[in-house]
């Protein structure tokens, strides 16, 4: 014990260190959140349910078109939300929702991209922010978790890019 | 034999005590990390868009001036005339930084690295407030919209690209204040914003 408290601040520095260490993962590795809301109903649920973030994809990093990401929405200083990413620079975009009867496209700016929800009557999203900044996204959600059972293994299930190949579509031929 | 023991066993006590210095200088590492994230760090200005204030002397050096950027709580408590920094979508840095690597030029669309350079400009309007903008932009007046800056350089229309050439900033894209510059030392001492407050067209 007095090894330990030899020095008058040693616990508080290795409190802190540790602390520091923390933060370093959950800012450049992997950090979990909760979400809830119905934008993005049925990939995820509307509450009860939190997100595993690989925050190697912050700033937009390595995104590519149907990953889902963590973004600092534009219009509320502070607040962060969930959506998938439609468009990335030089993509040209629906505007609006499908069969709303417009059909104005845009094409996303340099350094920005497309985000929607995927329920798209109960989403606010790029259709009424317009296109997001890429420095706003914090990261690219790999997995959602549940905590069902004692088992941790079963808690995680992995979130793909809504992007499949045409080959695996599910409408069999 | 048993020299070459002792010398074996001094030479690894020697070592383990410089590994264990390198460790514990290594801990340190997070926790200036988290200062520099949190906190305050050092930054160095480059380019002449807030020409005369900072890089005053840009036609005689190329040396940059070197500021404090104060972090935290970046996004809240903006006044208009604070110098800030922020990530830039769009900029004359990104543009440079694609002719210096020109292959990623063409596929600059697909470029994940246009949002990796930070600008600083200076608050010219809040949230809410409406502008008298300069000419690339479409509009004569704007207002700016909700949880936005609108950012512009000291420099000019003919020095700097600002808000009038990409529109107005989301407060979530700051990262810090300029509140001190640190070198020139002649030009030492805490930026004092609030005297630009007056210098503001809108």
């Amino acid at each position: 014990m007095s090894s330990l408290l030899g020095h008058p601040f040693r616990v508080l520095i290795y409190t802190t260190k540790a602390l520091a260490l923390g933060h370093l993962l959950v800012t450049y590795g992997y950090s979990t959140g909760y979400g809830w809301g119905p934008s993005m109903l049925p990939t995820f649920l509307t509450m009860n349910e939190w997100f595993v973030t690989d925050r190697s994809h912050r700033r937009g990093r390595r995104i590519c078109v149907g990953d889902c990401v963590v973004y600092g929405i534009p219009v509320a200083p502070g607040e962060e939300g969930v959506k998938r990413v439609l468009g990335l620079p030089g993509d040209y975009v629906l505007l609006n929702s499908p069969g709303v009867g417009s059909d104005t496209m845009i094409q996303v700016p340099k350094g920005h991209c497309y985000i929607v929800g995927d329920n798209l009557p109960w989403s606010r999203d790029s259709r009424d922010f317009g296109p997001l900044p890429m420095a706003l996204i914090k990261g690219k959600v790999v997995a959602k978790v549940v905590v069902n059972g004692w088992w941790p293994f079963n808690w995680f299930t992995r979130v793909e890019s809504g992007l499949h190949p045409v080959s695996d579509s599910p409408i069999k031929t | 034999m048993k020299p070459i023991w002792a010398r074996i066993k001094r030479d690894h006590q020697r070592a383990g005590r410089f590994g264990y210095r390198l460790f514990a200088f290594a801990t340190w590492i997070p926790v200036v990390s988290m200062f520099n994230h949190y906190v305050g760090e050092l930054a160095w200005i480059s380019g002449p868009s807030m020409y005369p204030f900072l890089n005053a002397e840009k036609d005689q050096t190329t040396r940059n001036d070197v500021v404090i950027k104060y972090k935290f709580n970046a996004p809240y408590g903006l006044r208009r005339g604070m110098i800030v920094t922020f990530w830039c979508a769009i900029d004359d840095l990104v543009s440079r930084w694609q002719v210096l690597r020109p292959h990623s030029a063409d596929s600059g669309s697909r470029n994940p690295y246009d949002p990796e350079v930070e600008a600083v400009k200076r608050i010219v309007g809040l949230e809410g407030d409406i502008i008298r903008t300069r000419s690339p932009y479409p509009s004569p007046t704007v207002r700016v919209p909700m949880g936005h800056v609108w950012v512009e350089g000291d420099g000019g229309k003919r020095l700097s690209r600002d808000s009038n050439d990409y529109g107005p900033i989301s407060t979530n894209l700051i990262t810090g204040k300029v509140t001190h510059i640190v070198w020139p030392l002649h030009r030492f001492g805490r930026v004092q914003w609030w005297d630009y407050a007056g210098n503001i067209r809108n």
